[in-house]
């Protein structure tokens, strides 16, 4: 499925209000959406959940706003990006939650291994822009340029995210025996 | 330059370790009904299926006045009236398996 797909199911919703449409897009974005926040919100799935479904309601509200300069996956990582944010900026608690707190929220709510512990200590090295521009990066195989789009702020920004963030985890990783 | 040489290799290095530690942790996530508690959260919005055959009858109309003034829907007429009647009988015969052969392509070909 290619970006020809997004663009004629897209004017199948804005010209003919085809929901049929939507529902495909939907379903070829609703894994890199969650992933994305269940990162973010270190495996939290539940809110990763919420605030996908948010995202996804939000994009069909201003499909109209969508002009097609930016690939439609770019314009849905930019309202993802806006989402979370907005939720963290409501939700000042959950940025000072007890680490040990989360870690037993999600060994109760989900299916967690080490593993996937490992990636959320990573993450957590870095300040969240940091995070949110390595994980589009590394995880999401965004460019430079759509983080940029993503995140709206300078490309310039975005390099300087992107090179604190490795710094920080090469050094955690090495520690952790991941570069051995 | 030595030292700018270690820091490129570095630099490659890190990255390398960074895509294959991302590469190993990354998932992807079913479903399970996800899609349809989205849709169904949806608000309503009208149906808009009705520019489509506006749009279709203005196109017919269109095509038949200029196909009418310029006599070319005449000619076509004339012509399909010359043919034997057992060609014509051939031809409604073959349609619907040469349209269901094209259908088929074109689903196979994901258009």
């Amino acid at each position: 499925m290619s970006k020809t797909d997004d663009i004629r199911w897209v004017t199948q919703l804005t010209l003919l209000g085809d929901k049929s449409a939507f529902d495909k897009l939907t379903c070829k974005y609703q894994s890199p959406i969650r992933r994305f926040f269940l990162n973010l919100t270190m495996g939290d799935a539940p809110l990763s959940d919420d605030l996908a479904q948010e995202t996804f309601i939000k994009a069909y509200l201003n499909i109209d706003a969508f002009k097609g300069i930016s690939g439609f996956s770019t314009w849905l990582y930019r309202i993802a990006y806006n989402v979370f944010y907005d939720s963290v900026r409501a939700q000042k608690h959950y940025a000072d939650l007890d680490e040990h707190v989360i870690d037993c929220q999600h060994q109760t709510q989900n299916d967690f291994s080490a593993e996937k512990l490992d990636i959320y200590k990573a993450i957590k090295q870095l300040r969240r822009e940091e995070q949110t521009a390595v994980l589009l990066f590394y995880m999401e195989d965004r460019t430079q340029n759509e983080i940029a789009r993503i995140m709206n702020c300078p490309l310039g920004t975005v390099k300087t995210y992107l090179l604190k963030g490795k710094e920080k985890l090469s050094v955690y990783l090495t520690q952790a025996g991941y570069g051995n | 330059m030595f030292t700018s040489h270690k820091l490129v290799m570095e630099t490659k290095d890190t990255d390398k370790l960074l895509k294959d530690f991302f590469g190993e942790h990354k998932q992807e996530i079913h479903d399970n009904g996800f899609t349809r508690r989205v849709m169904r959260k949806l608000p309503e919005q009208a149906d808009r299926s009705w520019i489509v055959w506006c749009f279709a009858f203005v196109g017919m109309m269109l095509s038949l006045m200029l196909g009418f003034s310029s006599g070319s829907i005449q000619t076509a007429i004339n012509y399909i009236l010359q043919i034997p009647v057992y060609y014509l009988i051939g031809v409604v015969f073959c349609f619907p398996l040469v349209s269901t052969a094209g259908l088929l392509l074109a689903q196979n070909r994901h258009f």
